[in-house]
């Protein structure tokens, strides 16, 4: 009897001390540019969630969020690269480790193996994660016509800046 | 007692682990959203149609067309109709997002056009779901041709004016329509027996063939077909091909209209593609992000 009551209260305390960060809110920029064109775009509502305790890491972005400089080019990114109607979000899910993110990266349907540098810093009641890592475009199978080769570079940068808050 | 304990316990476990295992769960956001629907036209046109659409903010628009010579007309000897060839050139400006104003000038008639295009509602997805797109077009032209039946005509005789709402609707990635219902006023008709004002409606859509290429056709019909001199008036209308390469559109049509400017193609058209008169086409516009 006693011991039932032990391991319910060891139970609770252990789920109490679950610390799990998120926001809704965290930034994800790209730039896929080359000298040619300017081609960046930022998503200021990306979804971020850390487990302090089991030490997973979840990220994710509705692709239609990323607001770039030109209408057309933001249309043509959702209509015809990412393509956000069939494909409308990205996501990472996996651990964080030791300054590193490791786990599962799905651009346009596509899913890869990742393992990249990241820094998550709790301070309080906050954690914010940063990371910074490049994609090959052509992994996630996203088509680059002949015509406008020059003008994308073939590996994206990805910068990743969210502050998550503790959960209660 | 035990039993309850014990129950208990292990609905606090079980809930423990899905809390664990749900976390990502957490990554998808609750509170619905709502999101406008882009991109129901590729271009700002659809053969001579105007479509929903319009440049975004700060960009400036060029759009050069072309109607060539009919199939009828000794084809070979001029080259495929480019010899005939009838012009429009048109330059216009994204003030804002949803506002659109800019001017034209076509060789039929040398009528010079201005317009003014406004985004009045958008399709939206999600919790504040909307069925439609709404466009208002207006158009203000200006025949430059000189008349020829000897009268010293006003400058206001030389006007007609076009408005229309365009109603349209993205009803899958692929498959996109448009009803455009609108008048066209004429100051100056041939006889006091003719309406100044005629009642239109246009019909388009699109067929979305891959990424870059899309199927599009349009016709337009009008209350008073016909003039008290017997001039009859036929079904403008046409089918095309959208290609998209980064900031131009490419739209290859064919159709029986020669005019370009919205009165004369819609009201004024005497081509009938039963007797051959179907003319090879071509709109070819270039964005320019000038903001």
């Amino acid at each position: 009897m006693k011991s039932i009551l032990l391991s319910f209260a060891l139970l609770l305390t252990a789920q109490l001390s679950a610390q799990q960060y998120l926001t809704r809110q965290g930034n994800i920029s790209f730039d896929a540019g080359s000298p040619l064109e300017d081609i960046t775009a930022k998503s200021e509502s990306a979804s971020a969630v850390y487990d302090a305790s089991s030490e997973k890491l979840g990220v994710q972005v509705l692709m239609t969020s990323f607001v770039f400089k030109r209408a057309l080019m933001q249309e043509h990114f959702n209509e015809n690269y990412v393509e956000s109607e069939t494909y409308p979000k990205a996501s990472f899910k996996g651990l964080y480790k030791e300054g590193r993110a490791v786990g599962t990266l799905t651009i346009h349907g596509v899913s890869k193996e990742v393992d990249v540098p990241a820094e998550i810093a709790v301070q309080g009641e906050e954690a914010s994660l940063r990371t910074e890592f490049p994609v090959t475009i052509e992994d996630f199978n996203v088509e680059i016509p002949g015509t406008v080769r020059e003008k994308i570079d073939a590996e994206a940068k990805i910068v990743v800046d969210c502050t998550m808050k503790l959960r209660k | 007692m035990i039993r309850t304990f014990f129950a208990l316990a292990l609905l606090a476990l079980s809930t423990s682990l899905c809390a664990q295992d749900d976390l990502f769960d957490l990554l998808e956001d609750e509170t619905p959203q709502t999101q406008i629907v882009y991109a129901t036209f590729k271009g700002t046109q659809l053969i001579n149609a105007q479509t929903n659409e319009t440049p975004g903010k700060g960009v400036l628009q060029y759009v050069i067309a072309h109607r060539f010579g009919s199939f009828t007309d000794d084809y070979l000897y001029n080259f495929l109709g480019l010899d005939n060839a009838q012009i429009r050139m048109q330059l216009d400006y994204g003030l804002t997002d949803k506002l659109n104003i800019g001017i034209g000038r076509s060789s039929v008639f040398k009528v010079t056009d201005g317009f003014v295009k406004y985004k009045m509602l958008q399709q939206r997805e999600g919790a504040a779901h909307f069925p439609f797109s709404l466009t208002w077009n207006s158009s203000v032209n200006y025949r430059g041709a000189r008349f020829t039946d000897g009268i010293d005509h006003f400058f206001s005789d030389r006007l007609s004016f076009q408005h229309s709402a365009i109603f349209a609707r993205k009803w899958n990635a692929n498959i996109s329509t448009l009803i455009a219902p609108g008048i066209v006023h004429w100051n100056l008709v041939p006889s006091a027996a003719d309406p100044n004002t005629t009642f239109h409606t246009t019909f388009g859509g699109r067929i979305k063939l891959n990424k870059r290429v899309a199927l599009t056709g349009e016709f337009s019909l009008m209350s008073n077909p016909s003039l008290s001199d017997g001039t009859t008036f036929t079904v403008p209308g046409g089918i095309g091909v959208d290609i998209e390469t980064g900031g131009h559109v490419f739209q290859l049509h064919l159709s029986n209209t020669r005019a370009m400017s919205n009165p004369y193609w819609m009201s004024r058209n005497t081509f009938s593609a039963l007797d051959g008169s179907l003319f090879l086409g071509f709109n070819i516009s270039r964005v320019f992000t000038v903001r």
